[in-house]
């Protein structure tokens, strides 16, 4: 239980179900683009999940605008000299959908639960090296860790680690008709492919989430829907179906100067796309070959082409907004693009050239337009002599795939654009603490350097550690990092609509909307 | 995906009039042939007709409408659509091509060896040729991409191999007639060899046959492939295949109509083409089912 | 009779039995490990872990066993959750099974509304220009690709028209993948109805009919379209299963919340239990309505009712 979890962008080129249905007049229509996986938080990782997740349960923290822990559901806490013992006090009065009072017991099922031996979450990793929860008073739960964990404060604001209230044990269904939490709507249905019904909890108290509404929603019911096509996404906000969704990317320049619709774009969505490569086998165990695919690829002509202006280049492996951020100096330390001096690196390391292109996988995931971009990619690449075959799949699918390739010690090179998204610099320790997410490089160099940025408890000292490990990695072309995405969050919101915001970390909250 | 009524031609006679005369004066033979050759003959000289590489990115404004610059448009990665279709005809006849010969050799094999050896191994492999029947083409070709993953080789596979139930079932029908032949009891009872009574007495019977069935089936391959496409089951960027053409341009059905255009148009004209050269084909085959 | 639908049913077993089979052996076949599929976004799990989920899961049993646990699970309606967020496949199937069979029954209503007049006014009128026509028009109707013409119907009468939904539940938005679906098979239904009109009106009674100076139309009417049907109506069962299998594709077009959509996205999630299930649902599905087209066919075809 050392390494660490995260999350990662929603489903593939997922086509849903659109709602046309009349609805009563205080209901919130927020179309998304796919469904929920689940609606149990330890058996999924998708932000489409995450997103509603947050709707109905609440956590222990929460995250200011800027993305900090602040307190929720815990009011206060207070670690132990040696970082292993964490005491959070719990809100009083706190209610369940069901009417139970949400207290210690329920954190310690929550925690238990993700550690079940028999049917350990898929995030159980996340919540770090915790060895037991324990009921202290009913307001009062502390958690025992076997080893210093600083990153578990901004997990604890995250919805992957969901309070769920433990009269869920006694449910039939839990996860597809029901889920109990504390949050500040309530699930009333979930057809899958079509539409969660959600409700709004008239008991809800606010005690952390970025809401100005002290209390309940105004609104009555969330709605849910899944509507794949985005131009019915469109038509459907034209004609005030839906309240609210993304529109197509095509349209949103229209829309902003049209001023028919409102435009919110997520900020500090967190999420980090970037190359990394099989090391451990030729041609990219070759730190020049690795260089060569980051000065070929040109991001900022790339995302202009597919994005517009809605995505952002990124130079540090750890996306803006995230602990550690620093563009100017990842800069410093990024390849950037120079096709020229890329020729010469692959003449260089192996006599490849346009003329004598070296063949290479390269693997993107669907959705989100990627397969356009990685095609502009690929026509870059092939400017400078690399050959590279596109192979689209599923993400799940992706994972397991680019651990395989790491594990395979022969066969054609393998590049593979990555998705990650993650609240804090912890997911380097994820990706390149050995043994590494995907069984990719390591060395213990980096790993004594990861190390450090677990346990400094001093900001300046933790940021000085963050920007070791990513000047190693950038200096090394191990983990080039290419664009932010925003387009995939861009919100079209009805005029009449008020009070809609997107928390960090692609968060949307209902608490303040009216209309 | 794509199915298609299947008619199986009935038996054929050999008349003295050669058979492409026959073809060519049927007016939709001639028109299906003029469109096949026309299909082959851009396919084939694709790097030359073509006023730009079909990968190429930025050959001109992305989402151009068509034009004197680029006929049929560019899109949005600014790639010509005219290269990209002339390229595609190279994909898609190369699709149809391995599609339908992995239908008609398994078929072959299949409806020949039952037809010929009788017994259990025809009830063997006719039961289970109507079991794979009832499980239809679009379910097999699925499964197959699903365990196969999604690729163009692994589509004209799964395409290929959804026919050939239809083909085992033709070509062990019309083999049936000949087997039932009083001088083909006599040739076995004589001891002639197995490979020798099929290649020599069987296949060229159910050949006329079958040539008609593959090219009605060359239409039928094409579509489905392009739906796998279409879906995003068969072939992979940059591949200018039509049906992943088509699906990609459905993103700008309102900026930029043509994208999703011109793809369809051909796919419709090429498979159009083969339909009837089929027909055609059939008629002059057996000049009874004239007009049917 | 008996014999025939006794033939006709155990047929169906065998190719629902064979499904099961197949759909075992498929997980087999495909490279990589489910169970690594399953746990990939999870960096916690030990390879000891592993082995737990696969000994749970019953993937470490020789393949008999595995299969004849998983027929035993299907006897009990149980076809494993889903790899993405471990849900019930079976429910999730039989909820959207109606949708697709909604689709692909009201396709073929528009199929053979299309296709029936229009064969036969083709076969009445044989070798006028009005033949020529319908028969020119259904060739073109089966060489359109269903998806090409799903995008431009969207194109005209959703986006452009704004008369019809573009995509979603309710009848409204039944109409624009009913008419793709159903427009693309009337071509079909048209050739048929025409050339089994045609064997009909040359077979000698017809020609004895018309030889007694009875009207055409009486002639068509009253023993052309009577025995003409027969044909047509058992090619029904095979125009189902195109239907069945154009929805697949025609689902993913207007996101019609069906099994062939699902089948679509479990497809590139890799969702294994899913696609195992998809495929004998729909080879289920296929088996069904193609006994029960049978059971109707020997009801009403004196020949068969009598053997």
């Amino acid at each position: 239980m050392t390494a660490k979890r995260l999350r990662q962008l929603g489903l593939g080129a997922v086509l849903g179900c659109a709602a046309a249905s009349p609805l009563a007049a205080k209901d919130i229509v927020w179309a998304r683009y796919g469904d929920i996986d689940t609606l149990d938080p330890h058996r999924a990782t998708s932000t489409l999940s995450l997103q509603v997740w947050s709707l109905i349960y609440d956590t222990l923290l929460a995250t200011d605008a800027a993305g900090a822990p602040v307190p929720n559901l815990a009011t206060s806490w207070e670690v132990s000299e040696d970082g292993l013992d964490y005491t959070f006090h719990l809100a009083d009065g706190v209610m369940c959908h069901d009417g139970t009072p949400l207290d210690a017991n329920d954190v310690k099922y929550t925690v238990d639960r993700a550690f079940d031996a028999d049917n350990p979450s898929v995030t159980q990793a996340s919540w770090g090296p915790i060895t037991s929860a324990e009921v202290v008073d009913p307001l009062t739960v502390k958690l025992t860790l076997s080893s210093p964990f600083v990153a578990m404060v901004p997990f604890l604001a995250d919805s992957f680690s969901s309070i769920l209230c433990d009269s869920n044990a006694e449910q039939e269904g839990f996860g597809t008709t029901v889920a109990i939490g504390s949050g500040p709507w309530k699930l009333d249905s979930w057809t899958k492919g079509d539409r969660i019904v959600l409700e709004k909890n008239p008991d809800y108290v606010n005690h952390g989430k970025l809401a100005e509404n002290p209390g309940a929603p105004y609104m009555d019911r969330l709605i849910v829907t899944t509507v794949p096509e985005p131009q019915t996404r469109l038509a459907g906000l034209k004609t005030g179906a839906i309240q609210i969704a993304e529109p197509p990317l095509d349209d949103v320049p229209a829309l902003q100067e049209s001023g028919e619709l409102n435009i919110v774009i997520a900020e500090n969505t967190g999420q980090n796309v970037f190359w990394e490569f099989a090391l451990h086998r030729a041609p990219f165990d070759d730190e020049r070959v690795r260089e060569a695919v980051a000065r070929a690829t040109d991001v900022d002509t790339a995302l202009m082409l597919i994005y517009g202006d809605l995505s952002i280049p990124e130079q540090c492996p750890i996306s803006r907004g995230v602990f550690g951020n620093d563009q100017d100096f990842c800069a410093g330390h990024r390849a950037q693009y120079d096709p020229e001096k890329a020729k010469a690196l692959l003449a260089e390391a192996g006599g490849w050239g346009p003329d004598n292109p070296l063949e290479v996988n390269m693997l993107v995931w669907t959705g989100g337009k990627r397969d356009r971009l990685a095609e502009v990619f690929q026509a870059q690449l092939a400017e400078v002599g690399i050959k590279a075959n596109i192979q689209m799949m599923d993400i799940g699918t992706m994972n397991a795939r680019v651990r395989q390739e790491n594990e395979t010690p022969e066969g054609i090179g393998s590049m593979d654009m990555m998705t990650w998204s993650w609240y804090d610099p912890d997911i380097l320790y994820a990706l390149w603490h050995s043994p590494g997410a995907y069984r990719g490089y390591t060395s213990p160099e980096l790993d004594a350097m990861l190390e450090k940025t677990r346990v400094l408890a001093d900001p300046a000292e933790r940021k000085g550690a963050v920007e070791d490990v990513m000047a190693y990695l950038l200096d090394k072309s191990i983990h080039v990092p290419l664009y932010t995405p925003g387009w995939e969050w861009v919100f079209a919101v009805r005029p009449e609509v008020e009070g809609f915001h997107v928390a960090p970390f692609v968060y949307p909250i209902f608490n303040d909307v009216k209309f | 995906m794509a199915d298609i009524a299947r008619t199986a031609p009935p038996e054929t006679r050999r008349k003295a009039r050669p058979l492409w005369l026959r073809i060519l004066r049927n007016p939709g033979g001639a028109i299906g042939a003029a469109l096949v050759l026309a299909l082959v003959l851009s396919a084939l000289s694709a790097p030359w007709l073509a006023p730009f590489d079909p990968t190429k990115m930025a050959a001109g404004r992305p989402l151009t409408a068509p034009g004197a610059a680029h006929l049929l448009g560019t899109d949005e990665l600014g790639r010509d659509v005219l290269s990209r279709i002339l390229f595609g005809a190279r994909l898609t006849l190369q699709i149809g091509a391995i599609a339908v010969g992995i239908s008609l050799v398994l078929g072959l094999v299949t409806g020949l060896s039952a037809a010929h050896f009788g017994g259990w191994p025809e009830r063997i492999l006719m039961r289970a040729t109507d079991v794979l029947f009832s499980f239809t083409e679009t379910l097999i070709a699925l499964a197959f991409v699903a365990v196969l993953g999604p690729s163009l080789t692994n589509a004209m596979v799964a395409v290929g191999v959804a026919a050939v139930p239809f083909y085992a079932r033709t070509a062990y029908a019309t083999a049936l007639g000949e087997v039932a032949k009083p001088y083909y009891e006599g040739a076995i009872a004589a001891g002639a060899g197995h490979m020798r009574l099929i290649l020599r007495h069987l296949l060229p019977n159910v050949l006329p046959t079958m040539i008609v069935v593959a090219t009605l089936g060359l239409s039928n391959a094409i579509l489905a492939a392009a739906a796998l496409g279409f879906l995003g089951l068969g072939a992979q960027p940059p591949q200018p295949e039509w049906g992943y053409m088509l699906s990609a341009g459905r993103d700008f059905m309102n900026r930029a109509p043509w994208l999703m255009l011109y793809p369809g148009l051909a796919i419709a004209l090429t498979v159009f083409a083969f339909n009837i050269l089929g027909d055609a084909l059939r008629e002059a085959l057996d000049p009874r089912s004239e007009g049917r | 009779m008996l014999s025939y639908l006794s033939k006709r049913l155990a047929m169906g077993l065998a190719t629902i039995l064979i499904a099961t089979v197949a759909v075992t052996l498929l997980i087999h076949l495909v490279p990589g490990d489910p169970v690594q599929i399953m746990y990939a976004q999870s960096q916690g799990t030990t390879p000891e872990q592993l082995e737990e989920i696969r000994a749970r899961l019953g993937l470490d049993q020789p393949i008999i066993v595995q299969y004849v646990q998983y027929l035993g699970r299907l006897l009990q309606g149980d076809m494993g959750v889903t790899i993405r967020g471990q849900q019930p496949v079976a429910d999730l199937l039989m909820a959207r099974l109606p949708n697709t069979l909604l689709l692909a029954f009201s396709a073929m209503a528009i199929a053979v509304a299309i296709g029936l007049p229009a064969g036969f006014w083709a076969a009445y009128k044989r070798g006028t220009w009005v033949d020529s026509a319908v028969m020119m028009t259904a060739i073109a109707g089966v060489s359109i690709p269903h998806f090409w013409l799903g995008l431009v119907l969207m194109f005209w009468f959703a986006v452009d028209l704004g008369w019809l939904p573009v995509a979603g539940g309710g009848p409204l938005a039944l109409v624009l993948p009913a008419m793709t679906l159903g427009l693309s098979n009337a071509a079909i239904v048209a050739r048929m109805t025409r050339s089994s009109m045609i064997d009909v009106m040359e077979q000698d009674f017809v020609r004895t009919a018309n030889a007694k100076g009875l009207p055409k139309a009486v002639v068509q009417s009253r023993h052309v379209l009577r025995s003409g049907l027969i044909p047509v109506v058992t090619m029904m069962g095979l125009q189902f299963t195109y239907m069945m299998g154009g929805a697949i594709v025609v689902e993913n077009i207007f996101a019609w919340n069906g099994i062939g959509r699902l089948a679509i996205e479990a497809i590139f999630q890799r969702d294994y239990p899913v696609i195992q299930g998809f495929i004998l649902v729909f080879a289920t599905t296929v088996v069904v309505v193609m006994f029960l087209l049978d059971l109707v066919y020997a009801l009403l075809d004196p020949r068969i009712r009598r053997s």
